[in-house]
């Protein structure tokens, strides 16, 4: 977690200004005229609050850091500056108070974090709320704004879905509760809006991550990013709250002047590394070695390489298939102004990105965004409207095997000819298809992305406010495929052909709130209540056109001769909801928060339409209390929290409760597609939690620690059925329980802080653990070979590796049960793949105008690499010397021992990683220079991302260290300019 | 404050205005894509749409759509027509060697197919008769479709399984733990179901394509039935009455014409279409023909004992049996196309069709003892496939070489067609005698096991025996 204290320093001055210049100065009689300075002791401090204590009154400091307040001489002034301590001081009737404000070193108190229905401090929270403000990400070239968060934020793991841009990532909130991997997206709300976390379909290369939905946003626009982890932070979202809460909150304008602001970086990206595979004569010679030792005579169908190909040629086809440099560009523009009542931003933004692979495909995004921040006078009435629009187009390659393309043997005939065909020639000679078939397939996917969101807020009494938000989203997606006849081998008499996907995903939400918050004695209370509306509507069409007369028409479907597999839906889901939440504290000591939810649900039987949702958030502020100050006056805060409830996810799909008919995949029919069960219900989650937070010395260090954990019970799955009943398996609850339990460490120290130079460091580290508690009958269901009780759920089942026959020269495993075959009862090595540990450290660095930033990401976990397929024609890593790895063969048997010890522990290696994540210089050009100009600010500033990686796994990719040849995150380096007018 | 009254009463309006019927809120009407099963029953052309479906799912399902795992290829492999000649998939050798685990996952997809179309069946019939809206017509004859393919269903369970349990509704809470029954009893309920579809299907297919059950598709397999059940004459009325019907059914002359779409001797055929997506031809085709080019592919063969029952001038070892030189392998070419788009599809996968009722009356006349009769059955097949004559070359052969013949002829004209020669040496008797020399034959292996993942879930079930 880290904060930019310059850039909330400095909106909260205008923020302050603007309040306070609105209150008009009517003296009375009784009435004091107080004036003073506020300084840090050497320097006055401009834009201090100063303000009548628990009244609205109140003024800024000047520049000099004078002030003037009226008041009675009863009152107590309240002096606040973000970075520094509060003080409060009794006026006593003195008409000149000088200020000295002690400065806190991360103003820990002060920072307003949002808790979705409410907003809360770091120092008063009674919940898990993790936090990443705008200049972490916003330097960032990255499509999505997630992307930007790994290894930032303790008990968050992000991997990143490939290296095609838009690719979906994939998030999970301290760990995978639910059994069905499509169950454990979190709950995404922008700007109060909820948006589906569901990557969407496509059929492009992008198919099995999905887009991502959030790709359309700008991460320029992004003020903060909140996610919610505990049961006290998440109840209040009830049937959604189960996998956490992402809240992204979109940034607003200022409130005084006008101001532009300028923003453009450009760069290249390139995979970081490749593997170390043979050349053509080592490659050739173990080829050779196999058929001496299997006494074979190599012919032309099992050794093509051997007899039909060049035995000199050489092709690096990791170059050849993802060498390339991929450009990335950047452009931000942002106006922003206001005056006391009203502020606004106006920004958009540019974003493209190319690819590695060869040909030209690139991806595009252009973003506008807009807030709108409005007071009434007396400042009672307040509307805030904020929008955020997208439209991104990716023209991807429509086919790449690039799995197969780098690992082809070295020698291996070229893919394209000298007149840009490709080369059926050479290969179907040795009984291939061109491993390059589908090369001129063209992919190109438009998205546009609106969130729009309106609050109302009126105060109808002092403490008491009446809200409304409103929200409407809508997200579209069009995607044509061209298959053109030239991708594919004219023996097949191929034709043009095209695949068309469309969706649409459309939502509002009227969410009324009612809050109150008064003291009663010593107590405060801050109560909320509301309810929600929510409906989604989404739908999909998708058909397939073939037969075109010319590679020109693809798509154009009135070209086409026949359209085939025409299909289209649409989904309805609708929401309502009450929740109320109370948070009350005892002298701000003493902390309870209680939040509930009740829940209804479409996607439901109608029996089972409604669930209750709650828990409990207590915190204590034991450095507040006498007797702990006296002994530890280094500890600025201590608190210890702890929090128990319930949340749900309704992540099942929709529908499933009908006894209803589909359109079969022939034409003109129905049928029934499952077994209709209207009795399932919610998944629910139990969350309990413990943490101590401890700041020393005013604050300058800060350590928090907090333990977890969750229990996903009531598991929505298929529950298996003999056949004879129709289908296998049937939608239902079953009391299986998975646990996710884990400890998590933040620490954030300020340990340099003076005028030139000061030095931020934070870290952060997550020690997971997850286990399928119960699960009765699992040998029956369908995931008795995925999942074993009492083991995490992200395991893989092994052979037991024995070594390498002497005699064979082949890898031996055990046969546990003896029956003379290999089979899925002899897998049972079981190795978990969830990553023990995982964390990142950051440092900031500030000298005058210079700025240095680096955050290294470290991840702890298991990872495989298999080296040598003994006999298949394909490339290999060059390790192949090690004593490890059976004899060249390419006999059956060869063949069928390596493909078990694929799925053995044989290939097991380390697949944990420090990666150099970000690396950030800058340099803010000296104001004197710019005066002239009517620039504000001039920033220069360097950008790296995924610069240096170590490691010991083999692979291209550690965080994907499962997939050797996986290209994942691409190492950028932007160079950009901010300017500031 | 004017102006704050007037926001705060419209914001009081407007919460006032939210109805808050939480009930109604979260109620959803069905999706375009789905239509829940009453409504499907509402009225005519959905129904229809319904019945459709489960033709266009006989082409889906393992059973049924003659690939990997169907009737066709696994009873095939079973018998001794078809062997397979890629050793890497152990699974499908168990079939050849009559060395069936309970575990196999190609049984399993047989017998899971088998009952998911009987599922569609019974929700179609449920649906059906719970309607009151549907013109009863056309009631009674998707009731007999419905039924008939019910009937079809449960026959090559009963004759690959032996036991099998009856399921006839919906019910997955009690049908999860059904008990098999005698074969008997299923006999009795598909000679039911045949006799209510022969009696109320029209004499003409629904459309201009022979895809749909008529009364003369329920009573050629109901002669089917009776010829195993041992019921002569009622075979031979069945039989005669399909062969009677000259205007719509005849003995090709063309061998190569005998499998094409609608072709004159089909009296029912799958269509490929039902499989959806790039439409292609027969997955019969591409099992069994060996594409010159993709011959790696290839994974079936003709048994050599099969290719030497023909006579040398046998026209259909001519037409139906093709010869890979590389692979030095015979492969059945009744159909030609092996995998190709070409549009329009030109091969359906035929199921029944006119020779083989008069193989089955020739059968049925014999056991009648009218010898004559059946001899001329016989050479009905035997001219069409350039044979000499019964009636010339062997006027006078005899009851026992002429129940051999029959065999034979059954043989060579119904080979790589769903399993008659599996379920032929299983109801002669001669199964014993054929695998005797296998080493790894038992008696027990004359029926499959039922899969042990299904006796795991319903415990109820009994393994057969030999497993």
């Amino acid at each position: 977690m880290t904060k930019n204290h310059n850039l909330c320093r400095r909106r909260r001055m205008y923020a302050g200004c603007l309040f306070f210049l609105s209150i008009s100065l009517t003296l009375s009689a009784q009435d004091l005229l107080v004036s003073g300075q506020v300084t840090d002791g050497q320097l006055p401090i401009s834009g201090a609050n100063v303000l009548i204590k628990n009244t609205n009154t109140g003024v800024v400091s000047d520049f000099d850091g004078r002030y003037t307040i009226t008041a009675k001489p009863t009152d107590s002034l309240q002096i606040s500056y973000l970075g520094y301590t509060t003080l409060t001081i009794p006026i006593q009737n003195r008409s000149t108070i000088n200020i000295i404000l002690q400065e806190d070193a991360t103003a820990l108190g002060e920072v307003q974090i949002n808790a979705g229905y409410y907003t809360t401090t770091i120092r008063e929270s009674t919940g898990n709320i993790a936090r990443v403000t705008a200049e972490d990400i916003e330097l960032q070239p990255v499509v999505n704004p997630l992307q930007a968060l790994q290894g930032m934020m303790a008990g968050v793991e992000i991997t990143s879905g490939g290296a095609n841009p838009g690719a979906a990532s994939t998030i999970r909130i301290r760990g995978i509760n639910s059994l069905r991997t499509e169950g454990n997206y979190p709950l995404y709300i922008i700007d109060g809006v909820p948006i589906s976390a569901e990557p969407i379909e496509t059929n492009s290369i992008l198919g099995n991550s999905g887009l991502d939905p959030l790709n359309n946003l700008n991460p320029s626009n992004i003020k903060s990013i909140e996610i919610l982890k505990d049961a006290d932070a998440t109840a209040i979202y009830g049937s959604r709250g189960a996998n956490g809460v992402v809240l992204i909150t979109t940034k607003i304008g200022a409130q005084e002047g006008t101001g532009l602001e300028i923003r453009t970086y450009t760069g290249l990206a390139s995979v970081p590394k490749k593997m170390d595979l043979l050349r053509t004569s080592e490659y050739l010679a173990i080829r050779k070695k196999a058929f001496q030792k299997d006494g074979v005579e190599p012919t032309k169908r099992n050794a093509y390489d051997l007899l039909l190909w060049d035995q000199e040629r050489y092709t690096d086809w990791q170059e050849y298939a993802f060498g390339g440099d991929a450009e990335v560009t950047n452009a931000n523009l942002t106006f922003s102004g206001g005056n006391d009542n009203t502020s606004f931003r106006l920004g958009g933004s540019f974003f493209s990105q190319g690819t590695v692979y060869p040909g030209d495909y690139q991806y595009r995004k252009t973003t506008g965004n807009m807030s709108l921040n409005h007071f009434s006078k007396d400042r009672k009435f307040r509307v805030t409207a904020s929008l955020n629009y997208g439209i991104d187009t990716n023209k991807i390659t429509g086919d790449l095997k690039l799995s197969t393309i780098n690992l082809l043997p070295p020698n291996a005939p070229a893919l394209v000819n000298p007149n840009g065909t490709l080369n059926w020639f050479d290969w179907a000679e040795a009984g291939l298809a061109n491993p390059l078939e589908g090369y001129f397939n063209r992919n190109d996917i438009g998205t546009n992305n609106l969130i729009t969101s309106t609050s109302v807020f009126y105060k109808m009494l002092p403490g008491l406010e009446i809200r409304s938000g409103f929200g409407y989203t809508r997200f579209d997606s069009n995607e044509l495929w061209r298959l053109p006849a030239r991708s594919y081998n004219p023996i097949g008499n191929p034709v043009n052909r095209s695949a068309h996907l469309s969706s649409v995903r459309k939502s509002w939400i009227i969410e009324p709130q009612l809050s109150y918050n008064t003291n009663i004695g010593k107590m405060e209370v801050n109560s909320i209540l509301g309810a929600t509306i929510q409906e989604n509507n989404s739908s999909r069409q998708s058909l397939q056109g073939s037969n075109y007369a010319s590679e020109a028409l693809i798509g154009n479907l009135a070209a086409a001769e026949d359209i085939i597999n025409a299909k289209s839906s649409n989904i309805q889901y609708k929401y309502a909801a009450a929740f109320a939440r109370i948070g009350m504290n005892w002298e701000k000591k003493y902390y309870v928060n209680l939040t509930g939810r009740r829940d209804g649900s479409s996607r439901f039987g109608p029996n089972n339409r409604f669930a209750n949702f709650g828990a409990i958030g207590t915190a204590w502020i034991f450095s507040d209390e006498n007797f702990f100050n006296d002994v530890f006056p280094y500890i600025s805060l201590g608190k210890l929290r702890a929090s128990y409830g319930s949340t749900g996810n309704d992540q099942i799909g929709d529908y499933g409760y009908l006894d209803a008919y589909e359109a079969t995949r022939g034409p003109g029919g129905l049928y029934p597609t499952s077994l209709a069960n209207p009795d399932y219900s919610w998944e629910v989650n139990k969350k309990m939690e413990l943490g101590l937070e401890l700041a020393f010395w005013k604050n300058r260090v800060n350590v928090a620690l907090s333990w977890y954990r969750n229990r996903s019970s009531n598991q929505l799955i298929q529950y298996t059925l003999p056949a004879i009943t129709g289908f296998g398996s049937v939608q239902a609850n079953l009391p299986a329980t998975v646990e996710n339990r884990g400890i998590e460490l933040e620490f954030n120290s300020v340990i340099f802080n003076n005028k030139n130079f000061r030095w931020q460091t934070s870290f952060n580290i997550s020690l997971p653990k997850n286990e399928l508690l119960r699960y009765p009958g699992i040998e029956q269901s369908s995931y008795a070979n995925t999942y074993r009780v009492g083991e995490p759920l992200n395991i893989t089942l092994h052979y037991d590796y024995t070594g390498i026959d002497p005699e064979t020269g082949y890898y031996t495993f055990n046969d546990v049960n003896k029956d003379g075959r290999l089979d899925f009862q002899d897998r049972t090595l079981v190795e978990d793949r969830t990553r023990e540990f995982f964390g990142g450290l950051n440092n900031n660095f500030t000298y005058r105008g210079f700025y240095l930033q680096f955050l290294w990401e470290f991840v702890k976990q298991n990872g495989k690499l298999i080296y040598y397929n003994a006999g298949r024609m394909e490339n290999i890593l060059n390790s192949y010397a090690s004593a490890n790895l059976q004899t060249p063969t390419q006999s059956y048997q060869g063949n069928l021992a390596f493909s078990n010890a694929i799925n053995s522990s044989h290939f097991i290696e380390d697949g944990s990683f420090y990666r150099l994540k970000t690396l950030t210089v800058s340099y803010d050009i000296p104001e004197r220079h710019l005066q002239n100009m009517g620039i504000k600010k001039f920033n220069l500033f360097l950008h790296g991302q995924n610069l240096l990686t170590v490691t010991s796994y083999g692979g291209m990719e550690p965080e994907n260290s499962y997939e050797g040849n996986f290209i994942g995150n691409l190492r950028t380096i932007t160079a950009g300019a901010q300017i500031t007018f | 404050m004017k102006i704050n009254n007037s926001i705060f009463g419209t914001i009081i309006l407007l919460l006032l205005s939210i109805n808050f019927s939480c009930e109604d809120q979260v109620s959803i009407d069905a999706p375009t894509d789905k239509l829940v099963r009453t409504e499907v029953f509402r009225n005519d052309r959905t129904a229809i749409s319904a019945m459709n479906g489960i033709y266009n799912e006989l082409y889906q399902a393992d059973f049924s759509g003659g690939s990997r795992s169907s009737v066709t290829v696994l009873a095939g492999l079973s018998s001794d027509n078809v062997q397979y000649f890629n050793s890497v998939n152990l699974n499908m050798m168990e079939f050849p060697d009559h060395e069936i685990l309970p575990t196999n996952p190609g049984n399993l997809e047989l017998w899971s197919s088998a009952y998911n179309i009987i599922y569609l069946c019974n929700s179609f019939i449920e649906g059906l008769i719970n309607s009151t809206s549907i013109d009863l017509e056309l009631k009674q004859q998707l009731e007999g479709e419905a039924r008939f393919i019910r009937a079809f269903t449960y026959f090559y369970l009963i004759n690959l399984y032996d036991k099998v349990p009856l399921i006839l509704n919906t019910d997955y809470k009690v049908n999860a733990l059904k008990l098999q029954v005698e074969k008997e009893e299923i006999y009795t309920q598909i000679e039911d179901d045949l006799k209510f579809s022969s009696e109320t299907l029209n004499t003409s297919y629904r459309n201009s394509e022979r895809t749909s059950a008529n009364k003369y598709v329920a009573k050629a397999f109901q002669a089917r039935v009776y010829l195993f059940l041992g019921d002569w004459q009622a075979s031979e009325k069945l039989s005669t009455e399909v062969i009677d019907e000259t205007a719509s059914y005849e003995i090709l002359d063309s061998l190569d014409d005998v499998f094409l779409a609608n072709s004159r001797e089909a009296i029912w055929q799958i269509s490929p279409i039902g499989g959806g997506g790039i439409a292609s031809n027969t997955n019969d085709g591409s099992m069994f023909v060996i594409d010159p080019f993709f011959s790696f592919f290839s994974t079936l063969k003709l048994d050599e004992s099969l290719v030497a029952e023909f006579s040398e001038n046998d026209l259909r070892r001519k037409k139906w049996i093709g010869y890979n030189a590389s692979l030095k392998a015979y492969f059945s070419h009744k159909y030609k196309i092996s995998a190709s788009s070409k549009f329009p599809i030109q091969e359906y996968s035929m199921v029944l069709r006119l020779a083989e009722q008069y193989l089955i009356r020739a059968e049925a006349r014999l056991k009648m003892g009218k010898t004559q009769e059946a001899v001329a059955d016989l050479d009905v097949i035997r001219k069409r496939a350039n044979l000499s004559l019964l009636t010339e070359i062997n006027p006078t052969i005899s009851g026992e070489a002429l129940l051999r013949e029959i065999y034979t002829q059954r043989r060579v004209e119904l080979f790589t067609e769903w399993g008659h020669r599996w379920f032929d040496l299983k109801r002669s008797g001669h199964i014993d005698t054929t695998f005797n020399n296998s080493p790894t034959w038992e008696i027990t292996d004359r029926f499959y096991p039922i899969p042990s993942e299904e006796i795991s879930k319903n415990p109820n079930l009994i393994q057969n025996d030999g497993y």
